[in-house]
């Protein structure tokens, strides 16, 4: 039981139990062997090792594998939860969990104020804002005046940062996310719903018990 | 032995529906939600044995394409080491033809059942999906009389089709089986569902089959022959029908679009029923949300609300945001977005001279502008919500979502009529996929149909 490190490398291919993370999550034991199909679909798909690297993920989200994009890199390093460069199964598992139709709403916003505080400071600040606004005006092709993001940023402050201290903490986002649950639209995957008649190759391999009839 | 059975911890299991060569069927009853389904069980050995697997998976991704409220739908799969489940919609009503078991039915009466009928076929040969197998025991009532077809896709599992390869029925007759599925030449799918609607519609109005012999080769003769009487109470109209469809050259033999053209599927009973069930439907909706009048209101030339956009939404429309991509599939897209540099007063001008072009009827309800196609479709009106969303003062968000109608129909009406109309006040369309992609369907893409489907 003592030492696992050089065994960790090899073990790419071998996936955690789906029982284990069907308990964690919303999925069932089925939806968890679907997930692995779409799992080393993505993992193969370059690097061929089973695990998904950033350039499999963009290849995944763009159909380009070199497409950079501050958004999808960001979704990365939080399925990343490991922070060891690379999404292992047991990873995509329980971030996509977070997507589910029937997660609370809690998780999604928490996940989301994450997602939104780029520098890990435990606050959305001001230029943290305003530099996901250029980027994806910059990923519309678009540009507008300095001024006009700068409104833009100003306007979402005032409703949002409630104690006006140019920052946005926690409490402050999940007041403001209630408010507007059309910001959580891109936290909710219906497709997770639909995940068994969409990979059911599973249905070949499953390793679920037989129930008695 | 009598215990409640609880299947993957999702499902209680009820009494057994029914028993065929593959499969059992189970009642049974969604813990979580309380919904009534109908479980379909098979042991994968007998299936891997018959090399119906990769079929099998094939036909699940269609199936789960296939969705239309006169086609049973499958919910879920589940698979242990040695059974596969399908989970299904369950038809309350159970076989249509146990009503016509007590009398036949009234021209009126069958009139409904088959535009129904017609309807899912339709809806299914638009996306390269046949039955194969249209036959008595698949056709389903709901609690409220509403048809629902069985096993579209899912041919591999049909219980006629055995060892040998031919087509029998539950009854080991092939009595609604097409001559030239029968004389086992290549055929279309197509137009083999077609002639077993038209066996169906016979035996639903005659209450006895067209085709009917107890030597099986004489009936096969009278199949291949289209040797056949109606009842001299058929009306003209039906006969009509029936010949165009009960024809035995599939080349000449009366395609959908032109039944559903026929002077007795148009017959204006049915459809009235229709038309006033639709008319009731928007006036109960426009009442329980305010509105006292239902057409032609004037209220409808009020203003379009401009919803403003906060940071976090302009971010939330980054396509590296959009994980549904992971998953995605030409099939499903129901909602469009595109930016634009004019103003949302010049972007509402010119979606109204669009609507009046491409003849769509467009009213305005609670600030959102909604654009219906004047005929139905295959899944009746096809209806789009169009919202405007305000970035900055010269910067808009368009988003065009379907509300109702056929899927298909509406990625048709944006490639051809909307978005080529749109093009001089367009900046960019928000997810557009310049390159074609490894990663782009499921599973199994090069088997799935070509689409649309040349036959």
């Amino acid at each position: 039981m003592g030492c696992v490190s050089s065994k960790q490398f090899k073990r790419a291919e071998e996936y955690e139990d789906s029982s284990t993370l069907a308990k964690e999550t919303t999925f069932s034991v089925n939806e968890v062997e679907a997930l692995r199909v779409l799992y080393k679909k993505i993992s193969y798909s370059i690097f061929k090792d089973g695990l998904i690297h950033k350039e499999e993920f963009q290849l995944a989200l763009f159909r380009n594998s070199n497409k950079k994009n501050l958004f999808a890199d960001r979704i990365f390093d939080l399925f990343d939860l490991k922070r060891n460069g690379v999404i292992e199964f047991g990873e995509f598992v329980r971030s996509l969990n977070i997507f589910h139709p029937d997660t609370p709403m809690a998780e999604k916003i928490a996940f989301a104020f994450r997602l939104y505080d780029l520098r890990g400071t435990g606050f959305i600040k001001h230029e943290e804002l305003k530099e996901m606004v250029l980027a994806i005006l910059n990923e519309s092709e678009l540009i507008l005046s300095d001024d006009a993001v700068e409104q833009i940023v100003d306007q979402t402050f005032k409703q949002a940062d409630t104690n006006n201290d140019g920052k946005i903490d926690y409490e402050e986002w999940k007041a403001f996310a209630s408010k507007n649950p059309g910001l959580l639209k891109n936290m909710t995957l219906p497709y997770l719903k639909d995940i068994t008649m969409v990979f059911p190759s599973f249905v070949l391999n499953s390793g679920a018990s037989d129930d008695e009839l | 032995m009598e215990e409640r059975s609880i299947l993957m911890e999702r499902y209680e299991i009820g009494r057994l529906l029914g028993q065929g060569t593959f499969a059992k069927v189970y009642y049974a009853r969604n813990l979580a939600t309380g919904q009534t389904v109908a479980i379909k069980m098979i042991h994968k050995d007998k299936i891997v044995k018959t090399g119906l697997m990769d079929q099998i998976k094939r036909e699940i991704s269609i199936m789960r394409l296939v969705r239309h409220p006169n086609i049973l739908q499958l919910f879920e799969v589940m698979a242990t080491k040695n059974r596969i489940y399908f989970v299904l919609e369950y038809a309350k009503g159970g076989e249509l033809f146990n009503k016509i078991a007590k009398g036949k039915l009234t021209e009126e009466a069958a009139r409904k059942y088959f535009q129904q009928l017609i309807s899912a076929v339709d809806y299914c040969h638009s996306r390269g999906v046949y039955h194969r197998d249209l036959k008595p025991e698949n056709l389903l009532l709901d609690e409220n009389e509403t048809l629902k077809v069985s096993d579209f896709g899912l041919s591999a599992l049909a219980e006629s089709k055995r060892q040998d390869g031919l087509l029998h029925t539950a009854c080991g007759t092939p009595a609604y089986v097409a001559p030239e599925v029968l004389s086992r030449k290549g055929y279309s799918g197509a137009k083999a569902d077609v002639w077993s609607c038209g066996v169906i519609l016979f035996v639903l109005v005659a209450n006895y089959l067209p085709f009917h012999d107890r030597n099986l080769i004489e009936m096969y003769k009278k199949i291949s022959k289209a040797e056949y009487r109606c009842p001299r109470y058929f009306s003209v109209a039906l006969k009509e029908l029936l010949y165009g469809i009960l024809d035995p050259d599939p080349n000449t033999r009366i395609p959908i679009s032109m039944i559903k053209r026929s002077a007795w599927y148009r017959k204006p009973v049915g459809l009235a029923v229709l038309k006033t069930e639709i008319v009731n439907k928007i006036c109960a909706e426009a009442t329980t949300s305010g509105l006292t009048e239902c057409f032609g209101s004037e209220r409808n030339q009020g203003s379009l609300r401009l919803t403003n956009l906060n940071a976090f939404d302009i971010i939330s429309l980054s396509t590296g945001f959009d994980l549904s991509r992971l998953f995605d599939e030409k099939y499903s897209q129901r909602e469009t977005r595109f930016t634009s540099k004019q103003s949302a007063g010049a972007v509402f001008g010119k979606l109204k001279e669009l609507a009046r072009r491409l003849k769509l009827k467009d009213t305005k309800k609670d600030g959102v502008l909604k654009l219906a196609t004047a005929k139905e479709g295959r899944k009746g009106i096809l209806e789009l919500d169009v919202e405007i969303f305000e970035i900055a003062p010269s910067f808009v968000l368009v988003e065009l979502k379907k509300t109702n109608g056929d899927t298909l129909e509406y990625q048709k009406l944006m490639k051809d009529g909307i978005r080529p109309s749109l093009k001089d006040i367009v900046w960019a369309w928000q997810g557009d996929q310049q390159q074609p992609c490894v990663l782009r369907h499921a599973e199994q893409q090069p088997q799935l149909p070509p689409f649309p489907l040349q036959q």
